[in-house]
């Protein structure tokens, strides 16, 4: 049985190698991989948010510790599909409609698995009638929307008008973000929430499932 | 009029060109096209300092040659003098000389990179103000001296990807240029990065109209004393808000 702190420090240290060793190590000893993500991996990426949050790691950082995580994961998903464990919540992601930029999207899309979530990327430059078909076809519950120009920022709107008139914007939650986003704008386009930064917007999707499923 | 101008560097020849030519007397000061990159609040907090240091009673509106710049001038308070601004994303909707006009290039044209003058020759080798903690700028060498070999490549490639998601340059040449440094500048670059080029004539009727106090119809947000500049996010831009409600989260 591998020592299991070092799983927590790989992804802490952004060290895939040795991440994805020690999972396949502890699996191989036959350690339930729900044990490996609830009490290691969930509580390195924390500490990577609380890190960054204090300007102690930036976002090169949070992208290696993702890319460990991920790591991990990819051994780990197929056994808990196969015995029908349940992801934390499924995320639909994507810049919308007019924006290409995507690096953000990106390191909050690895944020969010890092933190349990199921995230299916949809890319950049996403058409409403593409987040409205993910959340269909995906069974997804939360949908997150970037933007990194004021010139596209109406997308955002334009795309929630959109689930509404598809008749899909009750089944979601939706969190928006981009440097020119602002609470304020999330609040009139109807969006549930808005997150300043990739590790804040864990902490945002969590609460959004636990206010669903409550 | 007495006016006072401040306007972003990017836009300083064509800027010098339509002072030059305005009726009214109209002092001028230049800020780094730095700020931009610093954006949001600090980029407001340091066109606020510089609009609070204009004395009083010194002229009749200022002008502030911006757009509104990714949230650049959200919360810009008027004090006791006037401020005018153009309704415009950013500089270059300015340069384009019509924020519809550039609406529909941009919608028609994703994925394409500006340049301009000001773009080709200001904010190089000027001392950076804002500190790259995101890292797009650095090289591979950079990141894995710093990263490890593999580590390093992995963010190379992450940071720089957005690089191949662009597949056009383009130039605006308003009229002002001296010769053809700058059109051969940016048709370099554009080959280099392998993108598409495309030269499209600027227009500097909203620089003009700005500078010549013709602030008549719909292109101009006039911002009178106890009011601050907020964004809309709509076809308008920025609209007023009276300074004793809430400031929106900037």
């Amino acid at each position: 049985m591998p020592d299991l702190q070092k799983l927590y420090d790989a992804v802490l240290n952004g060290d895939q190698k040795t991440s994805v060793a020690i999972t396949r190590e502890a699996l191989d000893a036959g350690t339930d991989p729900m044990v490996l993500i609830t009490n290691y991996m969930v509580p390195a990426m924390d500490e990577v948010g609380r890190l960054f949050e204090c300007e102690d790691y930036f976002v090169p950082e949070l992208l290696l510790s993702a890319r460990a995580m991920k790591g991990s994961l990819e051994l780990i998903r197929p056994l808990l599909a196969a015995r029908g464990d349940e992801p934390v919540g499924r995320v639909v992601i994507g810049t919308v409609k007019g924006d290409l930029h995507d690096i953000g999207k990106n390191l909050v899309g690895s944020m969010l698995e890092g933190g349990g979530f199921e995230v299916i990327d949809l890319g950049a430059d996403v058409s409403a009638e593409r987040f409205i078909e993910a959340v269909q076809t995906k069974n997804a519950n939360i949908v997150c929307l970037s933007a990194l120009l004021t010139v596209t920022m109406p997308s955002m709107r334009t795309t929630i008008e959109a689930m509404k008139a598809a008749g899909v914007r009750d089944k979601v939650k939706i969190m928006v973000g981009g440097a020119p986003v602002t609470s304020q704008f999330a609040e009139e386009i109807g969006a549930d929430g808005y997150s300043d930064n990739a590790s804040s917007a864990v902490a945002l999707a969590r609460r959004l499932r636990a206010e669903a499923t409550a | 009029m007495r006016l006072s101008l401040i306007s972003c560097e990017v836009m300083f020849r064509e800027m010098c060109d339509v002072v030059a030519r305005s009726p009214h007397q109209i002092d001028v000061q230049f800020l780094p096209k730095g700020l931009h990159d610093l954006g949001g609040k600090p980029m407001a907090d340091e066109i606020q300092r510089i609009i609070d240091a204009v004395p009083a009673g010194s002229c009749d509106a200022i002008l502030l040659g911006y757009g509104l710049c990714g949230n650049g001038l959200q919360g810009i308070t008027a004090r006791h003098t006037m401020l005018v601004l153009p309704r415009a994303h950013d500089c270059i909707a300015l340069l384009m000389g019509s924020r519809e006009r550039y609406l529909e290039y941009f919608n028609e044209h994703p994925g394409t990179y500006y340049r301009s003058t000001g773009w080709l020759e200001r904010g190089k080798g000027l001392k950076q103000l804002t500190h790259n903690t995101v890292g797009m700028d650095v090289s591979l060498d950079d990141m894995i001296a710093k990263y490890g070999d593999d580590n390093g490549r992995y963010l190379y490639e992450e940071l720089t990807r957005y690089r191949n998601t662009y597949q056009r340059l383009t130039y605006i040449a308003t009229g002002l240029e001296p010769d053809s440094r700058f059109e051969e500048e940016a048709r370099w670059e554009a080959a280099e990065a392998g993108w598409k080029f495309e030269k499209l004539a600027g227009d500097l009727i909203l620089l003009r109209r700005l500078v010549n106090g013709d602030w008549k119809g719909g292109d101009y947000l006039l911002v009178q004393p106890g009011e601050r500049i907020t964004a809309t996010y709509d076809g308008s831009i920025v609209r007023v808000e009276d300074i004793g409600k809430t400031a929106g989260a900037a």
